[in-house]
């Protein structure tokens, strides 16, 4: 069990990761925070599907003189790139709401706006 | 045999280049931004068209993108469900033409244009999603469609409106990452991104972590489409947009996750390696829970687009408790179910929209005897409501029939009645607010004064209302067209 | 003989454009009396025009729409459906004259008469429903229209019996769809065609169930006890809302859905297997009798009608419920004869009230000087239920004896000398209250009600005498009772 663990450490830290990140999310009531949180969660899911490619002793995947296999798999790279770029534009998205909501309130805990709805 | 031209990869291109430059083409003028994306969205509509037309004649057919086989390629595929672009395209011109009037009230003129970019980019990205066989690619059009989702919602300058888009943001964030995570789950167990090769290689895949995929996967969609109790995001987020974007994304964005959910179960289904018992059972429940929930927060609405958010939770929960039945009938009432709401609660979006727009007023007890004022709006939604409630010969009515017979066929009869008291309450609160707009009296004398509203509103929200009936009366074709695809789709499950 | 023909639809069809004319006429009085007056003619026209056919055999049929096969909306004027739609539309000619005298003051009359007229191409709807759907669909369109006349004084009282109405009857409406619904997955069909149409093999629980439910769905409207306590409340209704829908439409509709479960649906030689009617029976027994004592304590004009009312609909549950050609017949019948006689109790009690302002039984002391000809219609209709030869009510109550014997269960035919024991001791003192007490005060002259009340009521105690006493002759209700008899019997 301990054995499998240590196996699959990557794959463990990224869940450990996308759990602080969901907890981060739900409890804090700062807005900016809450964000981090996902950013957080973000995060462990693209460590998650880089690491997906890893191969042990592999080699980044350029081809020309001196290459030599094993390689690390390229796509999960590949995908995470445009994951990064989704995750960036969100969080440009979400900076200018809560720009926002902090002109038109001047806050930006949530308990507090609740109570103005 | 017809050779067809490469549509599909048209569809998907021309429109998304097209909606990206509608800033430069309208140069600031609102007038000519509108007109731009009304064209976009008549080329889409007839690229749809005969798309539609060839899945009819050939059953489903793929192509792939840049010349790379699939699985290496992206495969773009078009099977019957994918068919939804035709309500997609449908509801995206109409709520285009609604917007001409609408937003010049809500919108600075400068920045009009920026609203039918984030319109267009939503629309092509709902598309796209539809028609993707690629995994990875569904992602990034449902991010797309998300983002601009997000921004939509905060455009009309509201009070609330921010803090609804950024708790729906959160909301969405979360359950695209959810659906990202069993992506990359997939691809480990499968080596695979395209759906069709994923199903052929899940056989050997260890079971666990198959479970957890399909899990969150299926978590992830539930939040797009706000099954209870996941719902926490829609009401305020549906009720504060502009209403054509009330109507967008009550009627189609929403339904993603459900497309989302049907793409998984081909998945499922096919490979035969997952069991997808527990889940069906998650669904039934969290769809007949969905039902009566939706319908009794909207009992206690006083905002007209507050009610009608709500009663797309419930109506979400009719399609998901039919996916979950996984009955033929059960199936395919849901997957029409998700083409008929979106024009049944696009009428009623729509003519909400209307209301407040003329009127300045989004209670019931405020809009009391504005069916006097403004009699033909009223009367769409009144067909609206009655279509919703599921009243023959209405659009609503042969889904919801079909549903609650999927019920009875995977013997199941208590869901039927969950789905027939669901609809009684759902009843309840849509008499109320017909009650409230023809035979209350006015509060406020002054909304009798109040005009019709403008041709460019009027015209989508009869249309619709005049398709609700028309979907009633020949609501056997959209079931016949869609049920090869789900025989096709229950067929390993020995016959549903 | 299956005839296809465009009246099965046009009937129901006429009051809905009445309707539709009405509230597009607006404020104009005369407008609206001439076209809820020559619609009701019109209507009552078309169904008399089937009569001869469906005497003959004739069956009208008309599809309207057909969603999926066997989902469709579909008419089908036959003999039962006849005889129903025969009676309503009658009726609604001598409520719409009444209506109109009754109402003349009355404010949001607009409103009143045209859901009036939807209630009613509503209640024909139910008459020639072709299937289960169809049938739903009126049967809930009927609760929706009824609401408004219910609620019409808006006051604070009329809007708890409009809300008690509401749960009630829509919460029936959706018992009916699901057994509708699952009827169409046993059956693969819904048509109300076939004398039955389910099979033993779908299972004794199942069908049980199924029957419960649709029983359960029809029954709130029929009132059969516990399910009767939206209708004493509804009596705040004006008169002629509480006349045509509380003793006629709304309640007839659920008694002619039970008969239509009992005899279409199932079928006579499926249930006499299944051996679910004889619980339906004895709870019909149990209506009768407790609500005849309930209405004996009631001092409420009409609330005592309206309690008299849950009584005398069991008659029809009953008669349906023993299975037997013989008590079909008195169930069927008894759809027209108790209408008659409760409408005439209805318009007296509504007469009185506004001629006299006086709503309570005791009050009417010595009536019978001020009001002869309203008193002797009353007079009419309360022999007709206590039973005595030559009234309607005597015919049922003898074809629903000789058909409890028929069925083996003799104790009904005591129930039946009970419960017209009971009708005498809470319709006679009525009687003799208004003619033998002396009236308060010296001046005792006649003072009748104006005519537009008068007539109606007095044609409808004729109809009564008429009815009970020509019951033999071909063309009249009992013999097209027997057609419709004749065919759920296969004789």
């Amino acid at each position: 069990m301990l054995q499998d663990l240590w196996h699959n450490l990557d794959y463990a830290a990224s869940v450990v990761l996308f759990c602080i990140g969901l907890y981060t999310v739900i409890t804090k009531s700062n807005l900016i925070k809450k964000f981090m949180g996902l950013n957080i969660m973000e995060t462990s899911v693209f460590a998650f599907i880089v690491a997906l490619g890893v191969v042990d002793g592999g080699d980044a995947p350029i081809m020309g003189a001196g290459a030599e296999a094993p390689f690390i798999n390229p796509l999960p790279q590949a995908l995470i790139l445009t994951g990064i770029v989704v995750a960036v534009s969100t969080t440009a998205l979400a900076l200018s709401l809560i720009i926002r909501i902090w002109k038109q309130t001047g806050t930006i805990e949530a308990d507090e706006l609740r109570g103005m709805e | 045999m017809i050779t067809w031209p490469p549509l599909l990869a048209l569809l998907i291109a021309v429109p998304m280049t097209s909606a990206v430059l509608t800033p430069a083409i309208a140069r600031g003028s609102a007038r000519r931004a509108f007109w731009w994306a009304l064209a976009v969205m008549s080329v889409a509509s007839i690229i749809a068209a005969m798309l539609i037309i060839r899945v009819s004649h050939e059953g489903p057919f793929s192509y792939v993108v840049g010349g790379w086989v699939a699985p290496y390629g992206i495969e773009l595929r078009f099977d019957e469900f994918s068919a939804a672009i035709a309500i997609i395209c449908l509801l995206g011109t109409l709520a285009i033409i609604f917007s001409k009037e609408y937003v010049t009230h809500a919108i600075a003129e400068p920045r009009i244009p920026y609203y039918y970019t984030l319109l267009l980019l939503n629309l092509m990205a709902m598309i796209g999603f539809t028609v993707t066989g690629d995994l990875f690619n569904l992602f990034v059009f449902m991010e797309i469609l998300s983002l601009s989702g997000y921004a939509l919602v905060a455009v009309s300058g509201e009070r609330i409106a921010e803090m609804a888009a950024f708790k729906y943001l959160v909301m969405g964030a979360v359950s695209s990452l959810l659906v990202l995570f069993s992506i990359g789950l997939l691809y480990a167990l499968t080596g695979s991104l395209n759906m069709a090769d994923v199903a052929e290689r899940l056989d050997g895949a260890a079971a666990a972590p198959l479970a957890v995929a399909f899990a969150c996967i299926t978590l992830g969609f539930m939040v797009k489409s706000a099954v209870f109790p996941l719902h926490v995001w829609l009401p305020d987020a549906h009720a504060i947009a502009p209403s054509p974007i009330s109507a967008v994304l009550s009627g189609l964005v929403v339904k993603v996750g459900i497309i989302g959910m049907l793409r998984v179960y081909q998945i499922a289904y096919s490979s035969g390696a997952v069991d997808m018992t527990g889940l069906n059972t998650v669904l039934m429940w969290l769809g007949a829970i969905s039902i009566v929930m939706g319908a009794f927060f909207a009992v206690f609405q006083d905002d007209i687009k507050l009610m009608l958010a709500y009663s797309t939770i419930s109506n979400i929960g009719y399609i998901v408790m039919g996916l979950g039945l996984a009955s033929t009938y059960g199936v395919i009432g849901a997957s029409v179910h998700v083409f008929n709401h979106a024009l049944i609660k696009a009428t009623l979006f729509l003519g909400a929209g209307a209301i407040i727009h003329q009127t300045g007023k989004r209670t019931l007890s405020d809009l009391a005897g504005v069916g006097r004022a403004m009699p033909f709006t009223v009367a769409a939604i009144s067909i609206g409501a009655i279509s919703i409630v599921g009243i023959p010969p209405t659009a609503g009515f042969l889904c919801k029939w079909y549903i609650a017979l999927g019920a009875m066929q995977a013997g199941r009869p208590f869901f039927a009645f969950a789905l027939v008291f669901g609809a009684l309450f759902i009843f309840i609160y849509y008499i109320r607010m017909v009650n409230a707009f023809y035979f209350q009296k006015p509060k406020d004398p002054s909304i009798l004064e109040v005009h019709e509203a403008p041709a460019t509103m009027l015209g989508p929200t009869l249309l619709l209302a005049a398709l609700c009936l028309v979907m009633g009366v020949f609501g056997r074709l959209p079931l016949s067209f869609i049920e090869p695809a789900v025989n096709r789709l229950l067929a390993p499950l020995g016959g549903g | 003989m299956d005839v296809v023909d465009a009246r099965a639809a046009l009937a129901p069809a006429v009051s809905l454009v009445c309707a539709a004319l009405v509230f597009a006429a607006a404020d104009h009085t005369f407008w609206r009396r001439f076209f809820s007056i020559s619609a009701a003619l019109f209507k009552l026209g078309i169904v008399m025009s089937m009569l001869p056919g469906a005497l003959k055999g004739v069956v009208y049929t008309f599809e309207l729409v057909e969603f999926t096969p066997g989902v469709a909306l579909a008419f089908r004027a036959d003999a039962l459906g006849m005889f129903f739609s025969v009676v309503s539309s009658t009726l609604w000619l001598l409520t719409t004259i009444y209506a109109i005298g009754y109402m003349e003051r009355e404010p949001n009359r607009r409103r009143f008469f045209g859901f009036f007229a939807l209630c009613v191409s509503t209640t024909v709807g139910v008459a020639f429903a072709e299937n289960l759907l169809t049938m739903f669909l009126f049967y809930e369109s009927l609760t929706i229209c009824t609401y408004p006349l219910v609620i019409h004084e808006e006051t604070p009282e009329a809007m708890k019996a409009g809300r008690k109405y509401l749960a009630y009857t829509l919460t029936a409406g959706a018992f009916v769809l699901l057994g509708s619904i699952w009827t169409y997955q046993l059956a693969g069909t819904m048509t109300l065609s076939q004398p039955g149409i389910l099979s033993i093999e779908s299972g004794r629980t199942t069908l049980t169930a199924l029957f419960a439910c649709l029983i359960a769905g029809f029954g709130v409207k029929a009132a059969i006890m516990p399910l009767h306590g939206w209708l004493p409340s509804a009596m705040v209704a004006p008169t002629p809302v509480s006349a045509l829908l509380h003793a006629v439409a709304v309640v007839k509709v659920g008694a002619f859905g039970i008969l239509r479960t009992i005899y279409n649906v199932f079928g006579v030689a499926l249930l006499k297997e299944l051996g679910v009617c004889d619980w339906l029976a004895a709870l019909a027994a149990f209506t009768i009798l407790a609500a005849s004592v309930i209405a004996i304590f009631q001092d409420n004009f009409k609330r005592r009608l309206a309690f008299s009312t849950v009584s005398q609909l069991s008659y029809i549950v009953l008669g349906a419920a023993l299975l037997t050609p013989l008590a079909a017949t008195a169930a069927i019948v008894h759809i027209a004869n108790q209408a008659f006689a409760k409408i005439t109790m209805f318009f007296v009690a509504g007469a009185i009230q506004r001629t006299t302002g006086k709503t309570t039984i005791h009050e009417l002391a010595g009536i019978g000087y001020r009001m002869p000809y309203t008193m002797g219609a009353f007079t009419v209709a309360a022999l007709s239920f206590i039973g005595v030869p030559l009234f309607a009510g005597f015919v049922t109550k003898w074809y629903l004896s000789l058909g409890a014997l028929e069925a083996d269960a003799w104790w009904y035919v005591v129930i039946m000398l009970a419960s017209s024991l009971l009708n005498a001791a809470y319709w006679l003192p009525v009687i003799y209250t208004a003619f033998f007490k002396p009236p308060p005060g010296t001046n005792v002259e006649v003072h009748e009600a104006r005519w537009t009340l008068l007539v109606p009521t007095l044609a409808c105690a004729v109809y009564v005498i008429f009815l009970g006493s020509t019951a033999s002759v071909p063309g009249m209700p009992l013999s097209l009772a027997q057609a419709a008899v004749t065919f759920v019997f296969g004789m």
